[in-house]
């Protein structure tokens, strides 16, 4: 160790003046490194930006939930039996018999058309339960959220997502503005707060009113039943297993729909944890292949160091027979060269470094995506080029150490 | 400087039956054909001879950066034909102080830095290393060059900073090839002058030359021809800087 520290002591000083006496060869020679090292840690950064953007939207979808949609059976068409239904007395059932279940939100879904003032958007129109705003996690920006006397009034109330409230308004304050939503006259009670976008989706892009509402105003593709359901969002409470409580929730719909041992579910149920390990895979796999990408100007590179290093043991073939002569052993001029390309390549992998960070800074910014260069990836990065150095520098550094002293010496 | 003593028939190097054998398109050539010599610690030898005499063979020899094919080379009492590359290393460090034509400094490295070089090879510090550098400049009259270039020196101070270089070991012998040839005769004879000086203190100076006006600072003269010694007596009319 401490040998390796007085070589390092000795050797850093001699390599800096090579360096420097070929200062522009070192800089382009440099650049393949630090563009190497560039897109490595931006590979790295974006991927993480990506897992880190995949669970966000997931958490926005409600942090710990189950997800059922009814399944109906079908044959050409056509469905052939009543099974496959979701109802909300399925939903009240679950919420019943399943343990750990802090609510439940059941919902219709339908696409409309809102006209307010001579302006129109197409949104998503949700008919949903009190229940919804706290399996979802949503809260109004302004105004308020469905009560329980507006399902059971089957009031003509509706909440917007914060896209469909700038299209329609503007920066007006639409609360108890009146609009049309298919036709059928509705009043302005809240807007929500921003979510942002998961998946490519707009979450804010959405109009909400109560279930009984949609029931009765906007069944053009209800389900047949009186009391039929597009979704049911079931939350839990926090510690619960989702996947013992999706086992329960299977069980409970089996026995409602009396689905035998072996027939296939007429229902399907997903929880939240199965969709952060879904597309947990899927950006891990992105992230291998940005990666995998990129280590390629890394290689590429470090050959180039490999490149330079043997053009400067054939240049400095003289200092080298020079250096042997004044008693340099032939693991003194190895390790030289070793230190010289190892140099060579941290100080690429510093700047590389440094760029990483600013453009990741500026890709966050443009993307509203957050791309991290953490503490531990700059350091595996520094430590990443030494060894690059080390690694593409052997070749040269040995070739250099292998030099009969006298023929180094007689060499122009 | 320190001063040595004289130390009189004490033989520092000897070679007995001195081969070495190039190969070179398929064919033998004997660049050095059976030496013998011997040479007293505190001489100061001439070796002379035509190119392809073979006294640059006998010259890396004798300065372990070659080892004979056959024969022995025996310096300070060590064969060196039985080193490895690693103990003739050392040996050259340690040993052995060499003064080359083209002086052979590094580019854009202070004097001082120069003269350090021997020393980072036995791995002593840099503050020690700076200090004795910076008396063997010293003592070699360059003590206000010591952050000098190369390129900021004259030939004769450049050749004297690569004597500092060879002295910084305290070596028992210096092997000076054409110290001279890239001077002119007012500094060759100022370096000269330096070697004798420097001979007197007590070290052993081996010198190159085919000048025979620069062998008359030696006190002995060696020549070869075709591999082989053919001539080795003492200078008559020994030249002394004036």
């Amino acid at each position: 160790m401490r040998q390796w520290i007085a070589t390092l002591s000795t050797n850093i000083p001699v390599a800096l003046i090579a360096l420097r006496t070929n200062l522009m060869r070192s800089i382009l020679t440099t650049l393949g490194v630090m563009i190497g090292v560039l897109a490595v840690i931006l590979a790295v950064a974006i991927g993480e930006g990506a897992k880190v953007s995949v669970s966000d939207s997931i958490n926005s979808l409600g942090s710990n939930m189950a997800l059922v949609f009814p399944q109906p059976e079908n044959q050409g068409g056509r469905r052939t039996t009543d099974r496959g239904r979701l109802t909300e007395r399925d939903a009240i059932a679950i919420q019943r018999l399943v343990p750990g279940v802090s609510d439940i939100a059941p919902q219709l879904r339908n696409s409309v058309q809102i006209v307010v003032a001579g302006r129109n958007a197409n949104t998503a129109a949700m008919g949903v339960t009190p229940g919804y705003a706290r399996v979802s996690n949503l809260n109004t920006e302004i105004g308020r959220f469905i009560t329980d006397a507006d399902v059971r009034t089957a009031a003509r109330v509706v909440i917007l997502g914060p896209t469909v409230a700038g299209k329609l308004f503007g920066s007006f304050d639409p609360i108890g503005q009146e609009l049309r939503i298919n036709r059928v006259p509705m009043k302005v009670v809240g807007v929500l707060e921003a979510k942002g976008s998961s998946f490519g989706n707009d979450n804010d892009d959405v109009a909400i009113m109560p279930l009984s509402t949609a029931r009765q105003r906007f069944a053009s593709s209800a389900p047949q039943g009186p009391d039929d359901l597009h979704v049911l969002s079931v939350g839990f409470e926090d510690g619960v297993d989702l996947g013992v409580a999706k086992q329960r929730i299977k069980t409970v719909l089996r026995e409602r729909n009396r689905v035998s041992p072996g027939e296939v579910d007429p229902f399907s149920v997903r929880t939240t944890e199965e969709f952060m390990k879904e597309t947990g895979q899927v950006t891990a796999i992105l992230q291998a292949v940005l990666v995998g990408i990129a280590s390629i100007s890394l290689l590429v590179g470090g050959i180039g160091i490999m490149n330079i290093m043997l053009v400067s043991v054939t240049e400095r073939t003289r200092e080298i027979g020079l250096r042997m002569a004044l008693g340099a052993k032939r693991r003194d001029i190895r390790n030289q060269f070793l230190v010289e390309a190892a140099v060579l390549c941290t100080i690429g992998g510093a700047i590389g470094l440094v760029l990483a960070a600013i453009l990741s800074r500026v890709i966050a910014n443009l993307g509203e995506f957050p791309v991290p260069v953490g503490a531990q990836t700059s350091i595996l990065a520094i430590l990443f080029s030494a060894v690059i150095g080390l690694a593409f520098g052997s070749y040269p550094a040995i070739r250099a150490s292998r030099l009969s002293p006298i023929e180094a010496l007689r060499s122009e | 400087m320190k001063t040595k003593p004289k130390m009189a028939n004490k033989p520092l190097l000897q070679a007995r039956d001195l081969v070495k054998d190039y190969v070179i398109g398929g064919e033998v050539v004997h660049a050095v054909n059976g030496v013998d010599l011997t040479i007293q610690a505190g001489e100061f030898v001439a070796i002379m001879g035509a190119s392809g005499s073979g006294k640059s063979t006998f010259m890396n020899i004798a300065g372990c950066l070659d080892t004979p094919t056959t024969g022995q080379l025996l310096l300070d009492g060590v064969d060196t034909g039985l080193l490895d590359s690693d103990a003739l290393a050392d040996i050259r460090n340690r040993k052995i102080g060499f003064v080359f034509q083209q002086f052979n400094l590094l580019a854009r490295t202070s004097a001082l830095d120069n003269v350090a070089v021997p020393l980072i090879y036995r791995g002593i510090s840099t503050g020690e290393r700076r200090a004795k550098a910076g008396a063997a400049l010293e003592n070699l009259g360059l003590a206000d060059r010591l952050s000098h270039t190369p390129a900021k020196l004259s030939g004769g101070q450049q050749q004297r900073v690569a004597i500092a270089r060879a002295l910084v070991t305290d070596p028992l012998m210096l092997l000076a090839d054409e110290p001279t040839g890239a001077l002119d005769s007012q500094t060759s004879e100022d370096i000269m002058g330096v070697f004798q000086s420097l001979n007197d203190q007590g070290i052993t100076v081996l010198l190159v030359t085919h000048e025979a006006e620069i062998a008359q600072y030696a006190g002995r003269r060696i020549v070869f021809r075709d591999g082989k010694l053919i001539e080795d007596a003492a200078v008559a009319d020994r030249r002394r800087k004036r």
